[in-house]
């Protein structure tokens, strides 16, 4: 071998994101079912943020949706925020002797890290991209029915991409968040002892 | 450089504590193997083979004494210089095989490429390369699902070679295979080895081992028994 390689570990983005599309792919039904419950969530908070937005203009600013309605959404996405962090749990249990591997590979665990954050923030985009959406496209046939004429109004047409871009980001952050103990757990797992492990 | 010990220990010890017994899965090894040496660990079950394994590796850390990797020691490295260690001087195959099943064989054998730095192109041709080698050239693409036990094998001996390390460390690589297939693994490893001059760490079971090893440490209650060469085995046998 005469050419010189350069004398550290390295994992570059690139290569961090296509393994964890690989892991999503190969483990298909959980990640959609992950995704699912960031998906409803997120809807839910979408359709209200809408409907409150629709209701805002249409009454001229007397009526809004209710404080417990609110409490609702947030309750669901707290929800969904827990079913995120089993779910993620449950996957970094099962890829333990894994992850004992891939550090015999020379993986550090800023990299096992990387990969699960990965993860959590493609499912989260994927789950927060439709559920805002459909939260949205939900909210506004729900206000159909009382406000027909209002829902298209051109001064809300702004409120509404802010109302799916703000689901969206919550639904990522959400996502992250939830993921940051797991990850944090997988990154610190001994090889000797991760290697040992039987389900 | 060309170190004359790819691996030394000294004095090693790993004691665990369970409640008020202490465990000693090693006891105080001491053992030099030499640079392109074919070392087998053997021992009954308990006697200590994986936690030396663990300890050379750099998978754990002993409760007493050193571990020399082309003369350094092992204990005194960072996080980013460990990592480096097991990504480029070592190689790892272990009896279940634990190939990444998201992976194909290829994907499988470049991985630790990818943590060496090697650019795209060259990971492609060197993982063919490697993968041809071993007997697997035509099946680059497949899962490890969907290859047989022998198979998985030979992947993580193409894995364990991609980054050319200056030692293997084998715990058990014949114990999930039937005896066919083990021995053609066994002479494999042996091949390599002659090939590319790479020390060989095996801890086994298998008695097949001892027709291809340079030299047998026998373990005991995690000390040394005694250390054979092949030759002697097989002077032993005959009386």
């Amino acid at each position: 071998m005469g050419q010189t390689v350069p004398l550290e570990v390295r994992f570059p983005v690139s290569e961090a994101i296509k393994f964890s599309i690989e892991s999503i792919r190969k483990r298909f039904t959980r990640a959609l079912i992950t995704a699912a419950s960031v998906v409803l969530g997120i809807a839910f908070y979408s359709a209200l943020n809408t409907m409150s937005a629709i209701l805002l203009v249409a009454t001229q600013g007397a009526q809004t949706v209710e404080a417990y309605q609110r409490w609702m959404a947030v309750i669901s996405l707290i929800v969904c925020a827990v079913g995120i962090l089993n779910s993620m749990l449950m996957s970094v249990t099962e890829r333990t002797k894994e992850i004992g591997t891939m550090k015999c590979l020379g993986a550090m665990n800023s990299h096992i890290l990387i990969i699960f954050l990965w993860e959590s923030a493609l499912l989260g985009l994927l789950g927060g991209l439709i559920g805002s959406v459909a939260g949205w496209a939900a909210g506004i046939g729900i206000s159909y029915f009382q406000y027909p004429q209002y829902v298209m109004a051109p001064e809300l047409l702004v409120r509404y991409a802010q109302t799916i871009g703000e689901s969206l980001a919550i639904a990522m952050i959400l996502s992250v968040g939830a993921t940051l103990y797991p990850a944090y757990h997988a990154a610190s797992l001994e090889p000797a002892v991760a290697l040992r492990f039987e389900i | 450089m060309r170190y004359e010990y790819t691996v030394e220990t000294e004095d090693l010890a790993k004691y665990y504590q369970m409640g008020e017994i202490t465990v000693k899965a090693l006891d105080g090894v001491d053992v030099r193997v030499r640079r392109g040496e074919y070392m087998s660990v053997m021992g009954p079950s308990g006697s200590g083979k994986t936690t030396l394994f663990n300890m050379i590796g750099g998978l754990d850390r002993p409760t007493r004494g050193r571990v020399y990797i082309d003369e350094v020691d092992i204990a005194k490295l960072d996080a980013y210089e460990l990592a480096w260690l097991r990504c480029r001087k070592i190689g790892y195959i272990f009896q279940t095989f634990n190939l990444i099943p998201v992976l194909t064989a290829q994907e499988n054998v470049m991985l630790p490429m990818i943590f060496a730095g090697v650019p795209r192109e060259e990971r492609i041709r060197r993982s063919v390369d490697i993968l041809s080698r071993v007997g697997l050239g035509d099946r680059l693409n497949h899962k490890p699902a969907e290859l047989s036990g022998g198979q998985q094998q030979r992947v993580a001996i193409a894995r364990a070679l991609a980054n050319d390390p200056v030692i293997i460390l084998a715990d058990e690589p014949t114990g999930n295979l039937d005896l066919n297939t083990g021995l053609h693994i066994i002479n494999l490893l042996r091949e390599l080895n002659r090939e590319k001059g790479v020390t060989i760490v095996t801890a086994t079971h298998d008695l097949k081992m001892i027709d291809i090893s340079d030299r047998i440490l026998w373990l005991r209650d995690g000390k040394i028994d005694r250390i054979e060469k092949r030759v002697d085995v097989a002077v032993r046998m005959e009386e």
